[in-house]
């Protein structure tokens, strides 16, 4: 089979000069292009066309950038190997056979096999650095409010950001020049990053560096993940960097977490796809409201509609403090600990994925073990920080991903980082 | 409870309102589209992705929108957050862009605020809960039939995100004529702040909820126990859109209430639809469960920080303190006071004019002759704000006794509002000039001439005629005759 990296594959032209010209870019298919199809991986939005471009699509045309089409991804980002998609899953380029991760899944899998040279995806619980991590390229998640959501089509909107995909750490820092930076249309945007410059920062340079390796998240891993892990940290350690261990007890609540704020988001978020304007119309047998339903049944996927019925649920009347409430308050824990812990080291570093790559098909029966995949990066969505994932090796012939996290606006010590273990 | 009992219970009306009121801002809430319908503009011609409520586009907040909402919570002395959040109140109805409302829920920009009216010389004090800004959802055209008959319905997204704030009040009002008088207060404080335009096409959307209870619950200063409320079943009257309205509605769901009551059947839980054209409320059938809004913060929009908000935005002087002060600066009584605040712009004119004359001189005439002309004219003192040079010059002209006040303000006053011409030209065209001593001398001889029989009485000490002689004299002058001079310059000519 070939790849399946893009849903629309269609040029669209740079309307300037600068850092990305002759690069060629890929944009994940839940961000905005005005003209070109935007489809969020949904029969839902089969025929959407925006009017308008997302804030990141005008910049990396501004700069140079030549988009070259929409990359595949799990339905409205559901998802972590890509198999949700309305279109078809997308195959792993650097793991034939197996899934590419997700649910930004085209966008790693367009850089990994060559048709793209770097990529733009969204994170919102894990969903740049997971399939960074499973084809064997780089991905990072930025701090919430560095680039601009304009655009991006909301999954759980207090969770996500736009984030870079490219072969290289310095490449995906290229990328994130571009895209990063304050915004008019997005409130949710400020200058904390200002003054950056994260392509320049990718120097390599550790050896003033202290890393602390969450131990955690290695508690739950896969033994051949950890190996490559433990070796990549040891190389940190001849080159230069401090290593301490540490523990952040809030760590076993934040899947649990993580669900129950990403879903009850995204009910909100995917009210309004109710087959007025968007999808097949409900008809008009019935009131409105039954139409209404009949838009949805038809145009959502299961696991799409799995979530949002679980999102209402914990909103509702006499559930939202059990739920909504409970997990809003360990959130607030996980952001705390993360606090503490930069206090005393300058980055923090896990596998990005307990697992190896999953063979296509193998996991989309089983939705619990999909959401326990996610638990070393949704603590990071959690508390808005960055995060970079870098190739560490191989397992089994498929890829294993380092995780590097920073404190807010950090990501200049990430990508340093990131790019040393690189070398 | 026997029937005879029941008929006997005496009754009190208890009654709270939630005031929808749009905001004059010059753009919506949450993006750049203008608030303003241009005329006959097409359907969702003023829109964009965001009011659209398209896929990826974010809210961004209009600060102006909160100032106006801090002015009104000044207004109404109402507490002002630290900071302010939005939340999003989740439900289905296909006016809805998103299928959700940004609202506030937690943190309203006001709260615990209050209004004084006075019904019929009685002073009340009506609590106001909280205050708080959404946006407005678009407008739905029923096309053949209702929203569930309908053929099909078209949706115009124009006024969505249009800025609202909706004033919650305690259940203080104990009769609905203390509403309409609370709504016409209302109206003319946020007319005065300059965030409210009456004109606009449903700018003032009111829901009512009344209950009747037993009158011995109600304690000496109005108030009412908590149990008392929670144990009455009350109605939720929809689609008031007046002060006027509001009366209406609220007289007819008293009447309906009590009669039921008295006929020894329960009040119905329920909500009500005012039809203003039958004057009468009617059930809107629905099936009363409780709604779930599924609230929570909107993390698209930061929280603001408007601690200092309220120390750094200035309001107006309201109607309540100018109207003290007329009284005491002008000297006016209450009634011309009144009158010359009922609006800012009336009270602005006023101000205006009574810089360069005696007050009464320019209350009569701003508040008796001017508005009065305008009122028959079914004009505003808005369509001739910008006359104000004219209209002091005519005063000016009356005041130095260049024209009479009857003819300045039967045809001069009169003339400018119907024909637009300045005061001089109006005076010159109608040769309203005041008469001189010798055209008075001219007019009272051709009057003695016209007139035997009426010299005549008046030498046999007659009482009238020397009025109806001077009224000739008038009549011959056109009225720019003084009536005093006609008076003296006569009796000399007869007597002499
Ligand atoms: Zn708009």
């Amino acid at each position: 089979m070939s790849t399946n990296a893009f849903i629309t594959e269609e040029t669209i032209e740079p309307d300037g000069d600068g850092p990305l010209s002759e690069l060629t870019v890929a944009v994940k298919d839940n961000i905005s292009t005005a003209g070109v199809t935007t489809t969020c991986g949904s029969a839902m939005l089969e025929d959407y066309v925006p009017p308008y471009d997302a804030t990141v699509v005008s910049k990396i045309k501004a700069a140079g950038g030549t988009i070259v089409g929409k990359t595949n991804m799990d339905e409205f980002g559901m998802g972590g190997t890509t198999e949700t998609s309305a279109f078809g899953p997308t195959e792993n380029p650097a793991a034939p056979g197996h899934v590419p991760g997700g649910s930004s899944g085209g966008s790693a899998a367009a850089v990994a096999a060559g048709e793209a040279d770097v990529a733009i995806g969204s994170d919102t619980g894990g969903s740049v650095r997971n399939p960074a991590a499973f084809c064997g390229v780089v991905g990072i998640k930025p701090t919430y409010g560095l680039v601009s959501r304009y655009g991006l089509v909301a999954y759980a909107n207090s969770l996500e950001q736009i984030g870079p995909l490219a072969n290289t750490v310095e490449d995906a820092a290229r990328l994130l020049d571009v895209i990063s930076g304050p915004d008019g249309n997005d409130g949710t945007t400020n200058d904390g990053g200002a003054d950056s410059a994260y392509a320049a920062a990718a120097d390599g340079e550790i050896d003033t560096l202290t890393v602390g390796v969450i131990t955690d998240l290695l508690e739950g891993a896969d033994d051949r993940v950890v190996d490559v892990f433990d070796d990549r940290i040891d190389a940190l350690e001849a080159a230069g960097a401090t290593i301490e261990e540490v523990s952040l007890d809030s760590l076993e609540h934040a899947v649990q977490a993580y669900y129950v704020i990403a879903m009850s988001e995204a009910s909100s978020n995917l009210a309004r796809f109710d087959g007025v304007r968007y999808g097949t119309s409900g008809g008009s047998d019935g009131n409105w409201n039954e139409s209404f339903a009949a838009a949805r049944e038809a145009g959502f996927g299961p696991e799409v509609k799995r979530r949002i019925l679980l999102g209402t649920y914990a909103l509702s009347a006499g559930y939202h403090d059990k739920y909504y409430k409970k997990a809003q308050d360990a959130r607030a824990w996980v952001k705390q600990d993360f606090d503490e812990a930069f206090e005393s080291v300058d980055v923090l570093a896990s596998p990005t994925m307990p697992v190896l790559p999953p063979a296509l098909g193998e996991s989309l029966s089983d939705p619990l073990q999909l959401y326990l995949m996610d638990a070393n990066t949704v603590p990071v969505n959690l508390a808005n920080l960055p995060a970079i994932s870098v190739p560490a090796g191989t397992a089994d012939d498929r890829p294993v991903g380092l995780q590097l996290i920073g404190p807010k606006f950090g990501e200049e010590t990430i990508i340093r980082a990131a790019s040393a273990i690189e070398r | 409870m026997t029937a005879q009992a029941v008929e006997q219970r005496e009754l009190a009306v208890v009654i709270g309102l939630e005031v929808h009121v749009q905001l004059e801002t010059a753009t919506k809430i949450f993006c750049g589209c203008s608030t303003r319908a241009a005329e006959d503009e097409e359907p969702n011609s003023r829109t964009c992705p965001v009011c659209l409520g398209l896929p990826g586009a974010l809210p961004v907040l209009n600060e102006g929108a909160v100032e106006a909402a801090v002015k009104i919570g000044k207004a109404l002395s109402a507490d002002i957050p630290e900071q302010t959040t939005f939340h999003r109140k989740n439900y289905y109805y296909p006016d809805l862009p998103k299928n959700f409302q940004l609202t506030q829920y937690d943190a309203p920009i006001c709260a615990n605020g209050s209004i004084e009216i006075s019904v019929e010389g009685t002073r009340r004090e009506i609590g106001i809960t909280r205050a708080h800004l959404e946006e407005d959802p678009g407008s739905l055209q029923h096309k053949g039939g209702s929203i569930d008959t309908a053929d099909y319905t078209l949706i115009n997204y124009n006024r969505a995100g249009t800025p609202l704030v909706e004033i919650v009040t305690e259940p203080d009002f104990r009769s609905p004529a203390e509403t309409r008088a609370f709504l016409a207060k209302l109206e003319e404080v946020l007319e005065y702040l300059g965030v409210f335009d009456p004109t606009r096409d449903g700018s003032l959307r009111v829901d009512a909820n009344i209950s009747l209870v037993d009158a011995d619950a109600i304690d000496a200063d109005g108030g009412i126990s908590a149990d008392a409320l929670e144990s009455a079943n009350r109605t939720e009257v929809k689609n008031i859109s007046s002060h006027k309205g509001a009366e209406k509605a609220l007289a007819y769901e008293v009447t309906r209430q009590r009669n039921a009551i008295q006929r020894g059947r329960a009040v119905e839980q329920e909500t009500r639809h005012w039809d203003e054209s039958r004057g009468i409320t009617v059930s809107m059938r629905s099936k009363e469960e409780e709604k779930d809004y599924r609230y929570f913060r909107e993390a698209d929009i930061p929280p603001l920080a408007v601690s200092d908000w309220k120390e750094r935005i200035p309001i107006p002087e309201l109607p309540d303190a100018r109207r003290d002060r007329f009284q005491t600066e002008y000297g006016l009584d209450a009634e011309s006071a009144s009158k010359l605040t009922s609006t800012k712009e009336v009270a602005d004119f006023f101000e205006d004019v009574a810089e360069s004359f005696d007050p009464d001189l320019a209350a009569t005439w701003v508040a008796d002759n001017l508005l009065g002309e305008l009122n028959y004219r079914d004009m505003a003192i808005t369509d001739v704000a910008d006359r104000l040079d004219e209209f002091t010059r005519l005063i000016e002209l009356v005041d130095a006794e260049e024209v009479t006040t009857k003819n300045a303000e039967e045809i001069v006053l009169r003339s400018m509002l119907d024909d637009g011409d300045d005061p001089d030209t109006i005076i010159d065209r109608e040769g309203l000039g005041k008469a001189d001593d010798d055209e008075i001398v001219g007019f009272v001889e051709a009057a003695i001439d016209e007139n035997p029989d009426a010299v005549e009485d008046y030498h046999d000490g007659e009482d009238g005629a020397l009025n109806f002689l001077v009224g000739q004299v008038m009549q011959k002058s056109r009225g720019s005759a003084d009536p005093g001079t006609a008076n003296q310059v006569l009796r000399e000519q007869l007597d002499g």
